[in-house]
């Protein structure tokens, strides 16, 4: 499986340091919006993979990319699959 | 003034406070990395009931401490300047909040000093025991004290002026009523509703509210402007 362990992940614009891309994060992250929006264990996992793969696919031309360009991406795929997450997982930096 | 004119100044002030919003995106942060953090419903209710309770007992404090700090400085007879610079800074931060109260960017992003949101929101997310939340609520209400200075201090100069037993019954009203719309979000989410209809909801009358809690500001300064400053100089004349 695919870990996209060579990216690098710029955050917050070069104010905060640059970091690997870290797979189980995104999928972490990902999981946690779908079970914010009440969806069952297994299917949450299920679409956080699904996800996981895409964004994945998506970075494989990339050796360089925003935090903000990741978490777009990201909302971009939960969307065809959980709309209610993908606007958690959207809010959840402007929330406050 | 009258009991029941000092009440309604109150509840009033209270009501603006309930309308802010800060405190319900804690909650709303909070509950949601509960949840997502697959924590029982029981466990998301413990935690969420906890940040409430920080709120509540910060209000009480908050409010409490100003009355002490007014009746020291003025006794029971705040003069009228004091008076008139709350009215000013009541329909100061009216204006404020229709111009200032949230950022121009989507969501409910509110102004108030990033590092302070990033903490709050950091904090949400590391939080995993009730005292936790309610020490995280003790501090989201110093948070947005920017913001609920004026009605507290609007109400600290209403309460010293009424009998003891009026202002602990004064000071309870405030208190109750500014948690409301925290108590509502509170139970929403243990009822079962989705969080992200909630935050939809906010999302989508967020102007609504601004401009509500910042008429409602300069409605209270003139209110008190003319129930307290007009009425004793015409009432010496």
């Amino acid at each position: 499986m695919d870990q996209g362990g060579s990216i690098d992940i710029v955050k917050r614009n070069g104010r905060r340091e640059t970091e690997s891309f870290d797979r189980k994060k995104l999928h972490d992250s990902i999981l946690a919006a779908c079970l914010s929006a009440q969806t069952a264990q297994g299917h949450a996992e299920s679409i956080a993979r699904k996800v996981t793969e895409e964004v994945i696919d998506w970075l494989k031309t990339r050796p360089e990319v925003t935090s903000h360009d990741l978490r777009r991406v990201a909302v971009r795929h939960l969307k065809n699959h959980h709309p209610d997450a993908a606007y958690l997982y959207e809010q959840h930096r402007i929330t406050l | 003034m009258d009991i029941p004119s000092s009440l309604a100044i109150v509840t009033l002030a209270a009501l603006i406070h309930a309308s802010f919003q800060l405190s319900v995106s804690v909650l709303t942060l909070l509950s949601g990395h509960a949840i997502g953090a697959k924590h029982s419903q029981a466990k998301v209710l413990r935690l969420t009931f906890g940040f409430v309770s920080g709120v509540g007992v910060m209000t009480l404090l908050a409010l409490s401490f100003i009355s002490l700090v007014v009746l020291h400085l003025f006794g029971h007879e705040t003069p009228q300047l004091i008076w008139a610079i709350t009215c000013g800074l009541l329909v100061g931060v009216g204006l404020a909040v229709w111009f200032f109260y949230y950022r121009k960017d989507r969501g409910t992003t509110l102004w108030i000093p990033r590092s302070m949101a990033r903490h709050l929101s950091e904090r949400s997310k590391a939080t995993k025991h009730s005292a936790e939340a309610f020490s995280l609520g003790l501090t989201s209400v110093l948070s947005e004290f920017l913001f609920i200075a004026a009605p507290m201090i609007i109400t600290a100069l209403v309460l010293v002026q009424l009998p003891g037993m009026w202002q602990l019954i004064g000071i309870a009203i405030y208190s109750v009523i500014s948690l409301l719309t925290l108590f509502s979000v509170w139970v929403l989410i243990g009822s079962g509703h989705k969080l992200s209809e909630i935050q939809k909801w906010r999302e989508a009358n967020k102007h609504f509210l601004q401009f509500a809690a910042g008429g409602a500001l300069i409605i209270l300064g003139f209110f008190v402007y003319v129930c307290k400053i007009l009425t004793d100089v015409t009432g010496a004349l």
